[in-house]
């Protein structure tokens, strides 16, 4: 919220040299400086990543997806649509990766109504299944925003006070169809500290903008399909906690098996396929059963449909500790024969690694790639980690 | 003479060939384990079968790759390939150069690092670093190999310690990163079961063995770890162990069925208690959790 978005249009800024940013070696080479401009872009997404603040750990996120006819378009191939459909999937993948006790809801917005397609729920397989059955959406009419808000407004009202809610609206169309003033809506979803997100296909759209900025979401309008990519893949860092957002005990239960020594376990049916038509319970042993009222589930994380326990499993929770406790950040310093090889992955350095990276915990270096293995993947510094003095150090400060 | 060191100048050679496996085998030769501590004579026989076990792995496939690390507790090695250039190695008695050449260097290695070893032993190997730094190289590995080119990873963890849970966030990021990456991590157990890392194991869909006897080291690793995991359904090894992925509380360090978890640090407790002793959060009284939850049945 803080961040007060300086966006000016591209002709207002200043005048702009791109062309100097590159310059020959002695040489006469530009590797060098290609080099190092990809360098600097591989690094200015961890920096921005900011650190010991609280942040909301359950997340509630409604997508809502635009289904108009404007979502035909061919500027994204094939099309809007499906070029959407088709990184939704990987971000829920992604998403329940990273996030193991969130939940996702879909909405569509077409003909001016808005459709729930998905309940809020924490399963990336149920997920990507809808999404590839959507494809067949009939795309017509104009989409409603507020309607599409109301209806994810509505259920997400009725989420604990811990929950952290979220919207995240992919709008192709430029223009909206809603049946009262959307500013109201607007205010509703700001007193109840949901926190919407969008995502342009077209260009910019004033009412989205006031939208994101009164709610403290970001707003952004894609340039081609992998810029559309890395927007719809910087909402799966948990965002800072919402203002209003109380903290509280959650009651969890961690199922195991039933397994006696010796004996085998009995044939029972799993409660999450029990009503489905198309993939109908079958009688199993095994599965996880809720410490509370003994229902069988064939997957976690999970609410119980019973009684509605939270279950999950302990990694589960050791999933989303990264975002607590990340690794320590690496300091960048002028390669002057430090160290022969990088401490990760062993590679020697040579004079194309003007910079090394250096860890303030435990003073090894490393190289640029292991650095952003470690701090977009690992999340571990191997450095710390094999020193018995630092390995239980993440972050300084 | 040697085609198994860095495939980043070697690309060329393989691309006839497309697919090849590279085992990283994480030794924990740690002297302070008390399995060592015991019996220091052990660590010839582990390492003479590593050796073996490694050649056998090179000579499966010429293609096939390998590194092999030391790990203590103050820190862990890269003993082959070694840092800087690879020994100068001629044939003897009819060997392949390149088995002599793993030999000489992993013993060469070894004998270094146990020779910068201090007198304080520490009983505790860092395992977890050791496997992050594996994993840092097979994503190197990864990252330069040519496109067309196949490698499947995997993390061969030999260890007589025992497994401590200071090291639970570590093992679980490593863990959650080889699953991503499709890297297999298998453990070989000589003298403790080890809990959290059967538990990875079973997230990475590698093995677990806890030996039943260390005379056998070279048999278990031939037949259970040498084979890749595609192969490896085919064959009759040691039934999978139902792994328990209960929660321990953080209040007192038991396992729990039900348990309460702060919504801020997702910290467990076994009892409602009104701060959270990590972050300090206060909390809510309970009735009115109680009341919500109520709310969010109802639905």
């Amino acid at each position: 919220m803080d961040e007060e978005d300086p966006k000016e249009y591209r002709w207002e800024t200043g005048y702009e040299k791109t062309w100097e940013a590159i310059k020959e070696d002695d040489d006469g080479f530009l590797e060098a400086s290609i080099a190092d401009i990809i360098q600097r872009a591989k690094r200015k997404r961890q920096n921005k990543k900011e650190y010991g603040t609280k942040l909301g750990m359950m997340r509630h996120l409604y997508v809502v997806l635009d289904c108009s006819e404007s979502m035909s378009s061919q500027d994204l191939k094939p099309t809007r649509f499906m070029c959407t459909l088709k990184l939704l999937e990987g971000f829920m993948d992604e998403f329940f990766d990273q996030n193991p006790i969130s939940q996702i809801g879909v909405i569509i917005m077409h003909n001016k109504r808005a459709e729930k397609i998905l309940d809020l729920a924490g399963n990336a397989r149920k997920h990507i299944k809808l999404l590839k059955s959507l494809n067949k959406t009939s795309l017509v009419g104009e989409p409603s925003l507020q309607n599409g808000l109301e209806m994810a407004l509505r259920s997400l009202k009725l989420l604990p006070t811990h929950a952290s809610r979220e919207i995240l609206i992919i709008m192709g169309s430029l223009t909206t169809c809603d049946p009262s003033d959307i500013n109201t809506t607007i205010e509703s979803l700001k007193t109840d500290g949901v926190r919407c997100s969008v995502i342009g296909l077209a260009a910019e759209v004033h009412i989205c903008k006031v939208l994101a900025d009164k709610t403290g979401g970001v707003y952004n309008i894609i340039l081609d399909d992998s810029h559309f990519k890395d927007l719809l893949y910087q909402q799966i860092d948990p965002p800072p906690a919402a203002l209003g957002l109380e903290s509280s005990l959650i009651k969890m239960g961690f199922p195991h098996q039933m397994s006696v020594e010796g004996t085998e376990e009995p044939l029972t049916m799993c409660m999450c396929h029990v009503d489905s038509a198309d993939e109908a319970s079958k009688l199993t042993t095994g599965g996880y059963y809720c410490p509370q009222c003994y229902s069988k589930y064939c997957e976690l994380p999970v609410e119980c449909r019973a009684c509605g326990l939270t279950l999950v499993s302990a990694p589960h929770l050791a999933r989303s500790y990264h975002h607590l406790f990340p690794a320590a950040s690496y300091q960048e310093v002028v390669y002057e024969k430090q160290s022969e090889i990088c401490f990760g992955c062993q590679k020697q350095f040579n004079e194309v690694d003007k910079q090394i990276f250096e860890c303030l915990n435990c003073g090894n270096y490393f190289c640029i790639d292991c650095d952003i293995f470690v701090h977009d993947t690992l999340h571990t510094c191997p450095g710390c980690a094999t020193n018995p003095s630092t390995f239980q150090i993440t972050q300084t400060g | 003479m040697n085609n198994l060191e860095l495939p980043t100048e070697k690309t060329a050679e393989f691309s006839s060939v497309d697919e090849s496996s590279l085992v990283v085998i994480i030794f924990d030769s740690n002297p302070g384990q008390k399995l060592l501590r015991e019996n220091p004579h052990l660590l010839t026989h582990c390492l003479d079968s590593i050796i073996s076990f490694s050649n056998s792995h090179l000579m499966q496939k010429s293609q096939n790759k390998l590194a092999v690390m030391a790990c203590h507790s103050r820190k862990s090695d890269f003993i082959y390939p070694g840092p800087g250039k690879p020994l100068d190695i001629r044939q003897v008695d009819g060997q392949y150069e390149t088995f002599t050449l793993v030999e000489k260097t992993i013993k060469q290695n070894l004998a270094k690092h146990l020779a910068g070893e201090s007198a304080m032993l520490n009983t505790e190997s860092l395992l977890a670093g050791a496997i992050a730094m594996a994993l840092c190289y097979i994503s190197r590995l990864q990252r330069t190999k040519s496109p067309a080119f196949t490698l499947n990873s995997r993390i061969l963890v030999v260890t007589g310690s025992s497994d401590s849970a200071s090291q639970y966030m570590n093992y679980m990021n490593v863990f959650f990163t080889a699953q991503k990456q499709n890297v297999v991590i298998d453990v070989c157990a000589l003298d403790q079961h080890l809990s959290l890392l059967q538990q990875g194991c079973d997230i990475t869909g590698g093995l677990y063995l806890r030996l039943p006897q260390l005379q056998g080291l070279l048999q278990y690793l031939l037949w259970v770890f040498l084979p890749e995991p595609p192969i490896r359904q085919k064959l009759v090894l040691p039934p999978p162990v139902k792994v328990d992925y209960r929660a321990a509380c953080f209040c007192h360090r038991e396992m729990i069925d039900i348990g309460y978890v702060c919504s801020v640090c997702l910290s467990i407790f076994c009892k409602f208690s009104p701060i959270c002793t990590t972050c300090h959060t206060v909390f809510k009284i309970p009735a009115l959790a109680v009341k919500s939850k109520k709310k969010k049945i109802k639905l």
